[in-house]
């Protein structure tokens, strides 16, 4: 039963990946990326991870795609086919890499599937918010704590790329 | 005695510390450039000091002590080859680092007088710093490797301190062509460096020393000449000691440190370091006494015909050398080593003594050009002077003092160093090799002896006697007597130092036959006692008779000597005497006058043969072969350079492109 | 578990990372610019006095087999801290002049350093993967500083794109590691691995992640556009902290997770990137006529001579890596501030090699100062350049790869011709115009100056000769 239900959240998942990067109205983009990130939490619900399958929806799929459509409602980016430009040989050489790369990569998948790691009675529980908080301020707490340094860094760098002009440069000097 | 490693860390740190500290500070700050006091307070220390510390070393050490290592740190280290930056102390390195920073020492405070007005002040100081680093990473090395770092920092300060006055072009062409001619000694040094590790693997004394067996009589007669050609550079002596008397272009105080006292006899020294090595071959052993011999006795012939103050000094310089030379050849290593410490004390004496001279000359050109008198003269030339001693009477007396030394005076210094020497070649005529040659020698020696005391007395006296001639001589000078004065106290410490040292210097080093005619052990040469562990000289073999013959001999030549100068120069005669000998020895004055002309025989069949080569010959077969080739390279690199470059398009998905084909790469490396 | 030993042990991380959130929340407060560059140097500082104790304290592991302290890591927090220092403070002239002397882009640097220093001594894969993208993400906003200039604005979004490509190849290497052998701390790792495809598979993406950073070929095409936009005092912190932090880390994954050559044919494609890096770099650094792009050349180059002494895989290799990051930090932050130097007076277009004509004589310490790192990054002795090339040939043929080290040196001879080129313009082409240049400013010419006394000094005495490197990596197979 799980197998299936994996294999239909895996199609899912690069079929919504595939029509957010192919369909050119990006509204229609943003909400396969809804999508997309819906059949992720599938996945991690699959995989015994509740904690992070409801974070998923929350987080991506609600907030940040949120922030996402209303960004390109406002800006009204319907005139960004012109991006698209002209080198074709690109797109066709790209193309072969890819199929290249995925074709080494399902290769090098082929015969390890069942090297995967048969669930367990403790990983039935490792996905629970418990679980999660407590190896998370314990064996990962090094790990927690420069996540914290990382989002500071990242929102006082979206905010010095974002301000306009810095008022107070006269001032600090 | 316990490791000298402190110590010896002050020797050599002190001189780099004083040179960077002016080095760095005069060239970041002009304000300190005229800082005059603080910069040669300075540098003085940091000559001084390391004097006292040898001294300290000195003092913890007797004749029988093992010698002390102090290694500071590998410098490199790749499998069996390692070089260390580590010095050894023994008998030898103690005596010249004592001369290297006591003469060092009176020399440096001498040229804060000297330099005084000079607007490069700081730069000297750092230069002189520099060399006495330099130097004394030559003299306390442990191995060849560090000895030759410190023997090409010797040329590089001694190159850049001749060229002191860079501005004047015949000066910095003197700096390039001692630095060439050094070149030239240098690169057979390093092939008998590479000699010596190719047989060992080892280039550190202790085990060059102890391994001797291990070299082939050839590979011994080869290394031994190689080393020797590198000392010819160095020590100025003949094929290349042309370089020297040019070299008196640079400051007066450098002459008495560099191109007398110290590094001139590194040749020397490094000669005595490996003589357990040169006494295995009489062959090399017999070619350095007569080149010394050779140039001995052809600088002195030079030095009768000079003018120029310094130009006698300098060859006499050659000639003292030739003497260290012979010494070394005829197996008088200790003799050698004691001919550089008597020499350093009288020569620096000499040369700051004409410093002093050449300093009032021009004090006395200032004036008078002061007075609006536009007149010119050399104040290096000695028939514009006369009857300094009166004006001048510390220098007179310094000057007279170490002249003697030189001529061989009993008992000033340069007797005992030079008797002992011409007694070694006259003991070298009983050997088993060569003996007829080494007789010739000891007559060439004589007769050298003879023009020493000669050359020496005629230039005192022609200087210092008689009456001031300058007024007589040029028009617009008269009266400029008034303007001759003594030097400064810095200057007149210095020079009564050294004529102190002059006179007594000689008894580290007396003659043993003397103590046993008078009945005593025949051991009062305390020279001879403190290196008997490292000079493998070989003995004196003559009678006690023998020895108080040819040292009576000695003495009456030189006094004969300078009788003969004293009645043609003692009262302004120097125009007819030099008048009648040209004419007495006629051709001979003119080939002594010519210099031999090497300079020429130099110039026409080595330097312009290979610059008509290189450009008729060379210069084609570079610029058609060699640089086309290189053309060809580097034309393909650059446009496979160029080609490559449009790879670059500044387009970010094609940047993308590259790096999946990247990963396409390592995955298939890795996987098949 | 003792927390306090844990703080303890990533001591200097925490300090960069408070001195940060002090420069940011200084500016906050509208406290002066000079204040946060105070706090940024006085924290770096004191970091670096840590990590130097560090250094010869023991190593370890700490916050559950997370990081290590002592040993390669402080090593290398060392030669980042060391990057960092010298590139704040020939920073403060440079960026007053560009508008940019403020707490937050200090701020910025010193996150960025927290980044760098959690790199350096991972011992597990979240811990690299996440320290990896607090550099990065810094790094980012650093690059479009200059987001009023077209190329700046450009570059930085070239670098964020392809570094986001770059890092989902990383972070799927790592998903792969773990399937296959469901352990993210590298000794568990070494430990459990067997050369299953799926391993070779996501090793071989977390070289790639790690490639990318540190500009190897065919992963360098960001480098050029990002160092020429970035500006120069940056990418001097880009070019000399970040890629040591990446290489730190390299050499920790390499000696702890890939300890036995049996797993995978790493020597073989390291040297196949090391030769290509080699190669590329210098060939087209050759027709460069923009110093700062010759430079990124440049720096891709080293990365190559690098690589060649991780392929050597022996302690001899990874000790002369180490050795070489800290040569390239000295004289590559060197060559960058000089070049900030004569760019801050002219704008940012006189970096092209013609406006350098006749500049040595202008300001004649800064010319030679040029001249040292020039001759120290083309290797010739006796500048710190030579020993640290020296080091990574030498174990390469001790290593047996003798083609490698031919190819490395004559890459490396090659090398002499573009760095030389500059000199030549310095020194023997006449000046255009006439100009004069502005006075260097105490710290940047005393900086300068100590970088270029460093050069020298350790060309001629190594610092810490490689048997004690070789020590500093013994004792990491033993934790």
């Amino acid at each position: 039963m799980d197998t299936f239900i994996f294999i239909f959240l895996a199609v899912l998942t690069i079929g919504s990946g595939l029509g957010m990067v192919l369909n050119r109205n990006t509204v229609n983009s943003a909400l396969f990326l809804v999508l997309n990130m819906v059949s992720i939490a599938g996945i991690y619900l699959l995989l015994q991870a509740q904690f992070l399958a409801l974070i998923q929806i929350l987080v991506y799929a609600g907030a940040i795609m949120v922030l996402f459509l209303f960004v390109i409602m406002l800006l009204n980016l319907d005139d960004e086919r012109s991006l698209f430009s002209k080198v074709r040989a690109k797109y066709i050489s790209a193309f072969f890499l890819g199929v290249v790369t995925l074709s080494l990569i399902l290769y090098s998948l082929e015969g390890v599937a069942d090297l995967l790691p048969e669930i367990s009675p403790e990983m039935e529980t490792a996905g629970t918010v418990e679980a999660l908080g407590d190896v998370l301020y314990t064996d990962y707490l090094f790990a927690f704590e420069m996540t914290a340094i990382l989002l500071t860094a990242a929102v006082v760098g979206a905010l010095m790329i974002a301000q306009y002009k810095k008022s107070n440069n006269g001032a600090s000097e | 005695m316990e490791s000298p490693t402190a110590l010896v860390s002050l020797i050599i740190g002190l001189p780099l510390l004083g040179f960077l500290i002016n080095g760095i500070l005069g060239l970041s700050s002009t304000a300190y450039r005229s800082k005059k006091t603080l910069i040669g307070i300075l540098a003085n220390l940091a000559v001084f000091i390391p004097f006292l510390c040898a001294l300290t070393l000195f003092l913890n050490f007797d004749s029988e002590s093992a010698a002390a290592f102090a290694h500071l740190f590998t410098w490199m280290e790749t499998g069996s080859f390692s070089v260390d930056i580590a010095y050894q102390v023994d008998q030898l390195s103690l005596i010249m680092t004592l001369v290297v920073t006591g003469v060092g020492s009176l020399i440096h405070l001498y040229s804060i007088g000297y330099m005084a007005h000079d607007e490069g002040f700081w730069k000297f100081f750092a230069y002189l710093n520099l060399f006495i680093f330099a130097m004394l990473n030559l003299v306390l090395a442990d191995n060849l490797l560090l000895l030759f770092l410190g023997w090409e920092g010797v040329g590089l300060c001694s190159y850049l301190l001749i060229g002191f006055w860079y501005t004047d072009m015949s000066k910095s062409d003197a700096a390039k062509k001692a630095f060439l001619y050094n070149r030239v000694g240098d690169f057979a040094f390093l092939i008998a460096i590479f000699m010596i590790f190719e047989t060992i693997g080892s280039l550190n004394f202790e085990v060059i020393l102890t391994s001797l067996e291990a070299f082939s009589g050839n590979d011994i007669f080869w290394i031994g000449l190689l080393i020797l050609i590198g000392a010819t550079g160095k020590s100025a002596q003949i094929p290349l000691f042309v370089w020297l008397p040019d070299a008196m272009a640079g400051p007066t105080p450098v002459s008495a440190l560099i191109h007398a006292a110290t590094m001139v006899t590194s040749g020397i020294y490094l000669i005595t370091r490996m003589s357990p090595m040169f006494v295995m071959s009489p062959e090399v052993m017999m070619i350095v006494a007569v080149i010394g011999a050779l140039t001995a006795i052809v600088a002195a012939t030079i030095a009768i015909t000079q003018y120029d103050i310094k130009g006698v000094l300098a060859y006499s310089t050659v000639s003292q050398l030739g003497f260290m030379f012979l010494a070394l050849g005829s197996g008088a290593f200790t003799a050698a080593i004691f001919h550089v410490v008597t020499h350093a004390f009288f020569k620096a004496c000499l040369f700051l003594g004409s410093g002093s001279v050449i300093h009032t000359m021009e004090h006395v050109e200032h004036k008078l050009h002061d007075k609006g008198k536009d007149v010119h003269f050399d104040p290096q030339d000695i028939r514009n002077m006369g009857g300094l001693r009166k004006y001048m009477p510390s220098t007179y007396k310094t000057f007279l003092i170490a002249t003697i030394a030189i001529a061989g005076i009993p008992p000033l210094a340069g007797f005992f160093s030079k008797d002992e020497i011409v007694m070694h070649a006259f003991n070298m005529g009983f050997g088993e090799y060569a003996g007829a040659m080494y007789f010739i020698l000891w007559g060439v020696a004589t007769i050298t002896a003879f023009l020493t005391a000669f050359y020496m007395f005629r230039l005192t006296f022609t200087t210092f006697h008689g009456s001031f001639k300058l007024p007589k001589l040029i028009n617009g000078t008269e009266g400029s007597e008034e303007y001759l004065h003594e030097s400064p106290a810095t200057m007149t410490t210095a020079l009564w130092s050294l004529a102190g040292l002059s006179i007594v210097g000689g008894f580290i080093g007396l003659p043993n036959f003397v103590s046993k005619t008078f009945g005593g052990d025949g051991h009062i040469n305390w020279l001879h006692e403190w290196l008997h562990t490292i000079a493998a000289d070989i003995p004196l073999t003559l009678s006690g008779t023998a020895e108080w013959a040819l040292m009576t001999f000695a003495i009456i030549v030189a006094a004969v000597s300078v009788y003969i100068a004293y009645k043609m120069y003692g009262n302004d005669q120097q125009e007819e005497s030099d008048a009648w000998i040209a004419s007495k020895f006629g051709p001979f004055y003119r080939v002594w006058k010519d210099k031999y002309s090497l300079d020429e025989l130099y110039e026409g069949a080595i330097v312009h043969p290979t610059v008509n080569f290189s450009d008729k010959v060379l210069a084609v077969f570079d610029m058609k072969i060699v640089d086309g080739f290189v053309n060809a390279i580097a034309g393909t690199v650059r446009i496979s350079g160029s080609l490559l470059r449009y790879i670059q398009t500044g387009v970010a998905s094609n940047y993308a492109l590259f790096l999946i084909l990247g990963v396409i790469l390592v995955l298939t490396i890795l996987l098949f | 578990m003792n927390y306090l030993l844990d703080l303890q042990s990533f001591l200097p991380g925490i300090i960069v990372a408070v001195a940060g959130l002090a420069a940011i929340m200084l500016e906050a407060f509208k406290k002066s610019a000079n204040t946060s560059f105070s706090v940024t140097i006085g924290g770096i500082a004191v970091a670096l006095l840590f990590a130097i104790q560090s250094l010869y304290g023991e190593a370890g592991t700490a916050f559950s087999g997370m990081i290590v302290y002592g040993g390669v890591g402080a090593f290398g927090s060392v030669v980042v801290l060391l990057g960092a220092l010298f590139c704040v403070t020939i920073s403060r002239e440079y960026l007053r002049d560009l508008d940019l002397h403020n707490g937050e882009v200090y701020g910025m640097i010193l996150f960025s350093t927290t980044g760098m220093l959690g790199l350096a001594v991972s011992n597990d894969l979240i811990t690299l993967f996440i320290s990896l993208e607090t550099m990065s993400i810094c790094l980012y906003v650093l690059a479009g500083l200059m987001k009023n200039e077209k190329i700046g604005a450009e570059s930085a979004l070239k670098y964020f794109l392809l570094g986001a490509f770059s890092t989902g190849f990383l972070l799927y290497g790592i998903a792969l590691i773990y399937g296959a052998t469901a352990a993210t701390n590298l000794t568990e790792i070494a430990a459990a691995a067997q050369p299953t495809f799926l391993f070779l598979c996501g090793t071989g993406l977390l070289f790639v992640g790690l490639f990318f950073k540190v500009a190897a070929v065919p992963f360098h095409m960001w480098t050029p556009d990002v160092y020429q936009g970035t500006p120069t005092t940056i990418t001097a912190f880009m070019a000399t902290a970040a890629k040591s932090a990446t290489f730190v880390a390299f050499v920790l994954v390499l000696t702890r997770m890939l300890p036995s050559s049996e797993i995978g044919d790493w020597q073989s494609v390291l040297q196949v990137v090391a030769i290509l890096t080699m190669i590329v770099g210098n060939l087209i650094a050759l027709a460069q006529d923009n110093v700062k792009r010759m430079l990124a050349y440049s720096s891709i180059a080293h990365a190559g001579y690098l690589m060649v002494g991780l392929a050597a895989g022996n302690e001899a290799g990874y000790a002369g890596v180490l050795y070489y990051l800290f040569a390239y930090t000295i004289m590559n932050a060197g060559a960058f501030g000089v070049i900030a130097y004569y760019e801050r007076n002219h704008g940012l277009d006189f970096t092209e090699i013609d406006s350098y004509a006749g500049l040595g004589f202008k300001v004649p310490v800064m010319g030679v100062m040029l001249s040292v790192f020039l001759f120290s990054l083309a290797g010739i002795p006796p500048m710190v350049g030579f020993i640290g090339k020296y080091y990574v040939f030498a174990a390469a043929v001790q290593a047996g790869l003798i083609p490698l080290a031919i190819i490395g040196v004559l890459a490396s001879a090659a090398s002499v011709y573009y760095y030389l080129r500059v000199m030549v313009y310095l020194y023997f082409k006449e000046a255009h115009k006439e100009y004069s240049l502005k006075t260097p400013g105490f710290l940047f010419k005393w900086t300068l100056i100590l970088l270029a006394v460093l050069t020298v000094y350790y060309g001629v005495e190594p610092v810490l000769p490689t048997s004690s490197l070789m020590e500093l990596i013994s004792s990491y197979y033993t934790v």
